[in-house]
């Protein structure tokens, strides 16, 4: 708990000024309404008074009551824009220092994440989101405590007995308030994962429609979809009628004390002790005062889930990071001014002659799958292959290598020289990559290909890759905006513009996973040939680590790493592995239909 | 659009006749007790002014108590009732909307997304959902309460209550059209939320890459680029939202100040008492909630619209292949001939033609290999097979019957696929095993599961057939819909042949299940191992939708200059 505190109190500090303009400006919205209740006071005193008093009177009251909410208006609409500022620079604050954490700290970030980017988003996206607000609840705290008092005092002088009666329910809201707001938290919860699993339901009846009508399931499927309906609805019932207690208890409350008012005040009114104006000041206070005992049961509801999810953001940093690293105050660029361009890669002076790898070992927990004990050797100007079945352990070993998964064993080395964290240092020039997955951004395709590096080399990558009669077929050619995750281009454009994306690095290595699987026979030669003429002119990378089971790239090989279910078991040529690896012959015979199809084809 | 395409969608909607009773009267009674309320109030004041006893003021102190309380009741069993109500209502259309999609052919499926679908039946329903429970609550229960206290104060004094209706009509149409001054920049502010995400989720996914590439620093330079923008878009959305609520309460604390002035006037000139004064001050307390919940409203009802416009869009789509006039079912037991005669075909959404001139025959209990490169037409003719389309030219006959005039039902039960693209639900192992029918026994799915050697795999789990399905190797979901193929006991099976690269164990075990599914049963084979072929009867090689070769696997196997002959060749020269 006091973690999370210590991280509160960081966030008030880390724009110390802006927060504490903020709260200012917010004091008088939550202060005013006790001259609106003091005004209706004065006024229903009038009219049970004297009739021979001025109406004039009575008219200036009602005006004032009004100049005093314009008041309160404009002061809250100054404040919340001002307000504004300070909550999303905290928030932008955390989000770029965990992104920052992730794809720069040292260490593999894939620990870190959560098995899906959705789940990693869900963090950035709600526990951000609740430690900033936790933050910013002690801003209505300031107003509604002054408030309180004030309002307390005022009715106090009017009637003791009374107002201490009236602390009562005000307590019960306090204590009630993080009660139920677990409540609607978990009922809340419950309606969203039962509403995303009709959500799901009716995604997978689609993606399996054809299953579902060649079995002819699409009866049994519409009466699970029934089941699931029923479901949802039960429990969307349930939170929004939970949703609506709170409401309807803070209402409850202050209908509750308006008619201990009313039967604590009888008397006293009867004698004229209690006046109209009184009751008025006292119903005019009542709603407002549930305010406080509101805020502090949602702070206190708050802390807890405060804690969760510091706990979880913390979680995504590095292991030498901690808290603080995730609320340093790196500043934001939230006018139109660009942030700072990011600074060339540095000049290197030891340029690959030999990469190597010892005794290389990941192991999952969950499925036993990984890699084990692996040795490989990378000479300059060399080709490789890694091969085998599916579920071999292909990825797993280049990620392995470039430092994107933790490994168990095993040593890596630069030119001879212990590489600590490969993650930091086969990075481009020494080594670029493209994954086996195609990872594209909504964003032009320039953007995608450079992400931040020079473009001098562009065009030149592109022809490598066989992407340049790409473009040019393209509408805005580089400007193309490609849509999300890239998905106006074709699965053979992306594989190759993420192999853009890392030749434009001009690497000494060049590492590849799977680049063939969505690239047709022709276009696959192509890219090799390209690829393979400018290491020779030197003008390209010159070492090249490619997964592949196409007999183009397995043809070319120097050598070729045949892998079965995570262990080595064949190292040499192409003739050398066919001759002593079982595995090699039989994955190679494997393809071969495919293939002879493929070349049919391609003679007629 | 037109009316007959709501209609529809109103009657799947429309609450049957005990429920909509019950939730008019709690509509009822949530309107009536807050309005009973300040009655006594008033009471209470006038009465004690004038000198009344303790105990008959403790009696209406206690009633105001009472009907309070009541009234917060009311409202939460209407709430209650409306939510249900518009749920089921919801449901019922959601479940006629995909049984609808569902009926509609593979046509239909290839030309939309399971995304667009998702968004129809869910999305779009619940915006009409969300808006008739709201309708129900808000706008009805709204409008009562609303003209229930112009209705009392008009009783009390006609021109306050005169001044009060004026008052509601300005304020009605003036918060209609801030609400719509507010609606593009809080739009705007959305979006740029959506936008900053959608940039962290897709950064987030590409992570790996991200670092390899050394894009690290840009990412978050980039990422604080995209949070600029949105500030700024949250900023301006600010102002005006926040405008919009001070002027809210700046017009509600006038209208308060207006009847009070008035009240005050009332007075002075003995129309009326104090208590009335407070009755009064507590009706205009009392309608600044039910405008707020109108005017959110008329918002949604333009999403909502827009979704009953989609909804019947989705509802007017038909089926294009023809049900036939007389059914007939294929044999209900043993193999199934086959016969393709003459058969050409060309998708509907570009005519493209993908086959023509095909021919082909088997005999019941024959396997057939098709042989072909990716995109030559070997799919779309087990697609005719299992009638997901109708031939554009010739005919397809299964069990000696052409499948325009199969009865579908039974097509269903005797022809079954087996595709490589295995579809898995997340959903239990026996859903998984079953598509959700209600099958078999379960000792029965044991048997099937063990029989394609998922046996030590189920024994693993910890609830058995009601575990979710846990993830599973490629070769393990292929062997479990062999065993969805083994529980209907099908005449033809249609079998596409995994390409991936198994590993060798589960690559045999594989082979060893293939050859028990197609015992006794009629087959045909989309190959791509040369292993799987040296087993069927019958070879067609398939090339842009021509058949070039076609032949019994030993003939063509012992002539030289065939195609399949030069494939064994290559295979035995590399192998």
């Amino acid at each position: 708990m006091s973690a999370v505190l210590s991280v509160v109190l960081r966030l008030m500090r880390f724009d110390l000024r802006r927060y504490l303009i903020g709260a200012f400006l917010w004091l008088p919205v939550g202060v005013l309404p006790l001259a609106g209740g003091l005004l209706l006071q004065r006024l229903f005193n009038q009219l049970t008074g004297d009739r021979a008093v001025e109406p004039q009177a009575a008219l200036w009251l009602c005006a004032a009551f009004i100049g005093v909410e314009v008041v309160r208006g404009l002061i809250m609409v100054l404040a919340w824009s001002y307000g504004v500022y300070w909550w999303d620079a905290a928030a932008t604050v955390l989000r770029a220092n965990i992104l920052r954490s992730l794809l720069t700290a040292r260490g593999p970030a894939a620990t870190r994440l959560p098995h899906s980017s959705t789940e990693s988003l869900a963090r950035l996206r709600d526990d951000v989101a609740d430690l900033v607000s936790l933050t910013d609840e002690s801003v209505p705290l300031m107003g509604s405590a002054f408030f309180s008092g004030a309002a307390l005092t005022i009715m106090a002088a009017i009637d003791p007995v009374i107002t201490l009666v009236l602390v009562l329910p005000m307590l019960a809201i306090g204590v009630l308030t993080p009660l139920m707001s677990r409540t609607i938290q978990r009922l809340r919860r419950r309606a969203r994962t039962l509403g995303a699993a009709v959500t799901s339901f009716i995604g997978e009846m689609f993606s399996g429609v054809l299953a579902l009508k060649t079995a002819g399931a699409d009866t049994a499927a519409l009466a699970r979809l029934r089941i699931l309906n029923l479901r949802r609805r039960d429990a969307a019932v349930a939170d929004r009628l939970a949703t609506d207690l709170v409401d309807t208890a803070t209402n409850a409350t202050v209908d509750i004390s308006v008619g201990l008012v009313l039967l604590l005040a009888a008397s006293a009114m009867r004698r004229g002790d209690f006046t109209v104006g009184d009751f008025a000041l006292f119903t005019s206070y009542l709603s407002w005062l549930t305010q406080l005992p509101r805020t502090v049961g949602g702070i206190l509801y708050r802390l807890p889930q405060g804690a969760v999810a510091l706990e979880r953001l913390t979680r995504l940093l590095a292991a030498h990071q901690d808290a603080r690293d995730l609320t340093r105050d790196t500043r934001v660029w939230f006018t139109e001014q660009s942030p700072p361009a990011t600074p060339a890669a540095p000049q290197r002076d030891d340029p690959l002659q030999v990469l190597e790898a010892r005794g290389l070992t990941v192991r999952f927990d969950d499925t036993g799958r990984g890699v084990y004990g692996i040795d490989l050797r990378i000479p300059r100007g060399s080709f490789t292959v890694i091969t085998g079945a599916v579920g071999a352990g292909k990825t797993t070993l280049v990620r392995a290598l470039l430092g994107l998964l933790p490994t168990g064993a095993g040593t890596i080395t630069w030119n001879g020289r212990v590489v600590a964290d490969p993650g930091t240092f086969l990075v481009p020039d020494r080594v670029a990559y493209a994954g086996q997955v195609p990872r594209l951004f909504s964003a032009s395709l320039r953007e995608n290909l450079l992400l931040g590096w020079s473009d001098a080399r562009l065009p030149h990558a592109m022809e490598l890759a066989v992407f340049d009669v790409d473009v040019a077929a393209l509408p805005d050619g580089l400007d193309t905006l490609i849509g999300p995750r890239g998905v106006r281009l074709s699965g053979g454009q992306a594989q190759r513009a993420t192999a853009v994306r890392a030749l434009v690095r001009n690497p000494d290595l060049l590492v590849l996973d799977d680049l063939s699987s969505a690239l047709d026979v022709e276009t696959e030669r192509l890219l090799w040939d390209r690829i393979a003429d400018a290491a020779r002119a030197g003008h390209g990378p010159s070492t090249l680590l490619v997964v592949s089971h196409r007999r183009a790239a397995l043809r070319r090989a120097d050598q070729i790493l045949v892998l079965d279910r995570g262990h080595l078991v064949g190292v040499g040529t192409l003739d050398e592995v066919l001759h002593t690896c079982p595995e090699m012959r039989r994955l190679w015979g494997a393809d071969l239909v495919e293939e002879a199809e493929q070349q049919e084809w391609s003679r007629r | 659009m037109a009316t007959h395409l709501r209609r529809p969608i109103l009657h799947a909607l429309w609450p049957d006749r005990r429920q909509a009773i019950a939730l008019i009267v709690a509509i009822s009674a949530a309107t009536a007790l807050p309005l009973a309320a300040p009655q006594l109030t008033r009471r209470f004041i006038d009465d004690a002014i004038a000198g009344a006893g303790t105990g008959h003021l403790t009696l209406l102190a206690v009633g105001y108590l009472g009907l309070a309380l009541a009234g917060q009741a009311a409202r939460m069993i209407t709430t209650w009732l409306a939510s249900r109500l518009a749920w089921d209502g919801t449901n019922r259309l959601r479940e006629k909307l995909a049984a609808h999609a569902l009926g509609l052919d593979m046509a239909y499926h290839r030309a939309h997304t399971p995304g667009e679908l998702i968004d129809r039946v869910d999305g779009d329903v619940v915006a009409v959902a969300d808006f008739a429970v709201a309708f129900l609550l808000d706008v009805v229960a709204s409008l009562l309460l609303l003209a229930g206290v112009l209705v009392i104060v008009f009783t009390v004094d006609p021109r306050i209550g005169a001044a009060l209706l004026v008052y509601c009509l300005l304020v009605g149409v003036g918060m209609t059209r801030a609400q719509r001054l507010a609606v593009p920049s809080a739009a705007r502010s959305r979006q740029a939320n959506a936008t900053l995400l959608s940039t962290l989720e897709e950064r987030l996914a590409a992570a790996e890459e991200l670092r390899a590439n050394g894009a690290g620093e840009h990412t978050v330079s980039s990422f604080h680029r995209v949070a600029g923008a949105w500030y700024r878009a949250e900023f301006r959305a600010s102002l005006i939202g926040s405008g919009l609520l001070a002027a809210t309460d700046v017009v509600f604390a006038a209208g308060t100040g207006l009847v009070l002035g008035l009240a005050a006037w009332a007075y002075w000139s003995g129309a009326l008492t104090a208590g009335t004064a407070v009755l009064l001050f507590q009706y205009t307390l009392l309608i600044r909630t039910p405008f707020e919940r109108v005017i959110e409203q008329l918002r949604q009802y333009q999403e909502a619209l827009a979704g009953v416009a989609r909804v019947a869009d989705l509802l007017n789509e038909r089926r294009s292949l023809p049900q036939p006039t007389v059914p007939r079912p294929l044999p209900p037991t043993g193999p199934l001939g086959v016969r393709l005669e003459r058969v050409g075909f060309a998708y509907p959404d570009d005519g493209e033609p993908v086959l023509s001139d095909i021919t082909l025959e088997l005999a019941p209990g024959e396997t057939l290999g098709i042989v072909g490169r990716t995109g030559s037409g070997k799919t779309t003719i087990s697609r005719l097979l299992l009638r997901l389309y109708d031939p554009t030219e010739g005919s397809v006959q299964v069990g000696g019957v052409d499948l325009r005039e199969v009865d579908p039902d039974s097509l269903r039960r005797r022809v079954c696929v087996v595709t490589q693209n295995v579809h898995l639900f997340t959903a239990s192992v026996r859903d998984n095993l079953t598509l959700f029918r209600p099958l078999a026994n379960d000792d029965r799915l044991r048997a099937v599961l063990a029989e394609v050697g998922l046996g030590d795999w189920l024994a693993a789990l910890p609830d058995g057939l009601d575990t979710p399905l846990p993830a599973m190797s490629a070769g393990e979901a292929q062997l479990l819909t062999f065993a969805r193929a083994l529980l209907t006991d099908p005449g033809l099976v249609v079998l596409d042949e995994p390409t991936s690269r198994l590993d060798p164990a589960t690559e045999r075990h594989l082979e060893r299940c293939l050859r028990r599914l197609l015992t006794g049963r009629t087959g045909v084979l989309i190959a791509h191992r040369l292993s799987s072929l040296s087993t069927v009867d019958k070879i067609a090689v398939v090339a842009d939708g021509a058949l070039v070769e076609y032949g019994r696997r030993d003939q063509l196997a012992a002539d030289p200059d065939s195609r399949f002959a030069r494939l064994l060749r290559m295979a035995e020269v590399r192998g």
